[in-house]
């Protein structure tokens, strides 16, 4: 990509910290935020837990009229956002045309949109406002009216990888001259559908997952949401913004392999990486840690370890390959961009973070996983890898600023 | 936002819809004038009145068995058969191609929702013991493009995008920008929707019917990108040409004017194309020159991802060296403006 594309802005809001101080915080002592779930009647389901966002009231961020024309997913996806724009202050300086959207969702206004057909297959009356944001692009358009960024909306839905791509693009927008600044991020809500569909594929552990651990049984779900502001460095440093690190470059690709299941080998996942790392001009042996896709399923965690090997050869020892869905669960739509905002703040504070949850060494997952605990780390640079169903790969490449930052 | 693509050729478009399977039935559907809109059966919403664009012509059998047929969705079967026909029309083997460079950017508006429907439906009648797992991968929006991947072999850049009735022209914008950066050497872009009864039953229970979803339709229409020298290189038969991409995210009230104006290119088209509800919007159209309009969506309904067919509709209505403006509007925003030339050449 052509220009250095500066983070100036991140804003958070999930089940491990409703802001960046108190997701820092859990992040940095690594405090799991899997528990029960009551969002919704998990007990027909052998997994009964989440990472639920919890002590939330809408009241507490919005008056009554607007939180009642938002879904769940909208709101989480509201505060994060103008966490992230108070932090750039990017709005007193551009104009609004200059400013987009960029989106990554999944599952959005499923759960309210869940409750009306409930009533419709069960012949009763439902609410129609449920099905207001039952499509994974109202967020965006909710965002632009919110906060009058008016010159690119736009919404990215491929899955657990969707937030991932949807900040590449937003890096993409800047560097190609079409934005002076991009809003992007994702944001996802718990939904029986999703409950229900990764339970139905037993893919769903009953304990916290534990990525890349022995005997783990698969993902634990989770919500949230997480934005970055990004613009080009020279306009970013040009009116004196704080900068929090860059996008050097990412790269997204599709496996043609299967609707659910990795390419075994690791190849795939590998060239996706490689790509970012091109696009990026950064070679290997400068990446210091990977936060991994990493969702604890048996099989999707060994081809990731695999994919590593791959690109960093006798190297992968060396770089640590993390999963920070052990603490937030896997948040679908939202993963990618709470997995980059993760990156950027641990690179920040000198940290690679702790796997949690750990159960056991599983000889397939050979590297160094952290799950001892977290260790410092001179790293500038780390990759986020997204990976999803219908096999989209994303991989993003993350610049810090270090412990100076 | 504004972009200059002038180097960006199409080379093969498809088009599933109301209109009929194939570009030929869409061209001759253009000529006629005639409405492909039919009565939506009275069961599904408990009333008369409605119209639909049902593409009940599409007969899945045509194309793929049916045992493979029946893992994909509606959404899917149509995003990955156009995908087909539109690789043929370009003149594209993939066995010819290397995977890694082609790819797929797709819009796709309500795809994965009968799926999720289906799969709730046997929850709440049965419990856990009425879920049918099968249903569950292909209750994502990006479903339809990845089972167009995986069928194709199209191992390149891998996107869906949804925004409201600009989710083609969104991922048609994501197709130039991979092929800029030559991220790929062929791009694959449009868009592809299904037409489901729970949907209508939403849009009657939202009061929609009368309005954005009037005459609701279904379909693919897909067009191949490719950089000119790569078209050239393969003796590729160019079918058009993509100019500038303009789009606004919305329109701030009291500015709205700024953001139309946005949209507009400096060059008086010679055919204006109008998609999702631009036509409804009379800022966009204020000051437009009175030339040929194209309205593709009265034909054979409108969707979320119908930029993609009237993209495809476009290019067969314009002749070489003409060029046409693209508008694709939706109530809240997005809107676009594409600008496109017929042939090969590209006229100032």
């Amino acid at each position: 990509m052509n220009g250095k594309i500066a983070i100036t802005g991140l804003g958070i809001f999930t089940a491990a910290g409703k802001n960046r101080i108190s997701f820092s915080e859990s992040l940095l002592k690594g405090k799991c935020a899997i528990g029960p779930v009551d969002l919704f009647d998990a007990s027909p389901f052998p997994a009964r837990i989440a990472a639920q966002v919890r002590e939330f009231d809408p009241l507490d961020y919005f008056d009554k009229k607007t939180a009642g024309r938002l879904m769940r997913a909208d709101q989480f996806a509201l505060i994060a956002a103008e966490e992230a724009l108070e932090m750039s202050s990017v709005q007193c300086h551009y104009g609004p045309y200059e400013i987009g959207v960029s989106m990554g969702a999944g599952a959005a206004g499923m759960f309210q949109g869940e409750l009306w057909l409930k009533g419709v297959v069960m012949g009763k009356k439902s609410p129609p406002s449920l099905l207001r944001g039952i499509l994974p692009d109202r967020t965006a358009t909710a965002i632009a009216g919110r906060f009058n960024l008016c010159g690119y909306q736009g919404s990215v839905t491929t899955a657990c990888s969707s937030s991932a791509t949807a900040i590449g693009w937003g890096a993409d927008l800047i560097a190609s001259g079409r934005l002076a600044a991009c809003l992007c991020g994702g944001t996802d809500a718990l939904s029986l559908l999703t409950y229900a569909g990764f339970n139905s594929l037993k893919v769903i552990d009953p304990e916290p997952c534990s990525p890349f651990s022995l005997g783990r049984q698969g993902i634990s779900l989770g919500e949230g949401a997480a934005f970055l502001v990004l613009e080009g460095e020279a306009r970013a440093l040009a009116r004196g913004a704080r900068i929090y690190g860059y996008i050097p470059g990412y790269a997204i690709a599709g496996e043609a392999h299967h609707m659910t299941a990795p390419e075994p080998t690791g190849r795939e996942a590998a060239r996706v990486i490689r790509c970012a790392l091109e696009c990026a001009g950064v070679t290997p042996d400068r990446v210091g840690w990977v936060n991994a896709h990493g969702t604890g399923t048996p099989l999707n965690d060994v081809v990731e370890s695999r994919a590593m090997r791959l690109v960093f050869g006798d190297r992968a020892d060396a770089v640590p390959l993390v999963s920070t869905k052990a603490m937030t669960g896997h948040c679908l739509g939202a993963a990618g961009a709470i997995e980059i905002v993760a990156t950027v703040i641990a690179l920040n504070a000198g940290v690679i973070p702790r796997t949690l949850n750990f159960r056991g060494k599983d000889p397939e997952c050979d590297l160094d996983y952290c799950h001892d605990g977290a260790k410092e780390s001179d790293a500038t640079i780390a990759l986020s890898n997204s990976f999803a169903f219908g096999g989209n790969t994303t991989s993003v490449v993350i610049q810090g600023l270090g412990t100076r930052g | 936002m504004s972009g200059t693509n002038n180097d960006i050729v199409i080379t093969g478009i498809a088009a599933i819809s109301a209109g009929g399977v194939g570009i030929e039935q869409l061209r001759e559907t253009l000529a006629q004038g005639k409405c492909m809109l039919t009565p939506l059966p009275a069961d599904i919403l408990g009333e008369e009145g409605h119209l639909w664009g049902k593409a009940t012509s599409f007969r899945v059998g045509d194309f793929m068995p049916p045992l493979k047929a029946r893992k994909l969705d509606r959404c899917s079967l149509f995003a990955t058969i156009a995908s087909g026909m539109a690789l043929k029309d370009a003149g594209a083997d993939m066995a010819s191609l290397i995977p890694e460079r082609v790819g797929i950017a797709l819009g796709c508006g309500f795809g994965g929702i009968a799926n999720s429907e289906e799969f709730l439906r046997g929850y709440f009648l049965k419990g856990a013991d009425g879920l049918i797992p099968m249903l569950f991968p292909n209750t994502v929006p990006n479903a339809a493009a990845s089972n167009a991947s995986i069928e194709h072999g199209f191992k390149g850049p891998n996107v869906t995008q949804v925004q409201r009735f600009c989710s083609a022209e969104s991922a048609l914008l994501m197709a130039c920008r991979f092929l800029e950066e030559d991220r790929a050497d062929i791009m694959l872009t449009g868009g592809a929707d299904d037409l489901a009864a729970i949907m209508l039953q939403g849009f009657k229970s939202l009061g929609q019917l009368r309005s954005h979803a009037a005459g609701f339709g279904e379909g693919s229409g897909i067009l191949v990108l490719e950089r000119r020298e790569h078209a050239l290189r393969r003796g590729a038969t160019i079918r058009g040409t993509l100019g500038e991409i303009r789009t606004t995210g919305f329109l701030l009230p009291g500015r709205e004017a700024e953001g139309i104006a946005r949209l507009r290119g400096d060059a008086k088209p010679d055919l204006i194309s109008l998609s999702g509800t631009a036509a409804e919007l009379p800022l966009l159209l204020e000051d437009l020159p009175d030339v040929s309009r194209l309205e593709v969506g009265r034909l054979v309904g409108r969707s979320l991802a119908m930029g993609g067919v009237a993209m495809v509709a476009l290019l067969l209505t314009l002749p070489e060296g003409k060029r046409a403006l693209h508008l694709a509007a939706s109530p809240e925003g997005p809107f676009f403006g594409i600008d496109f030339f017929g042939g090969p050449s590209v006229q100032s």
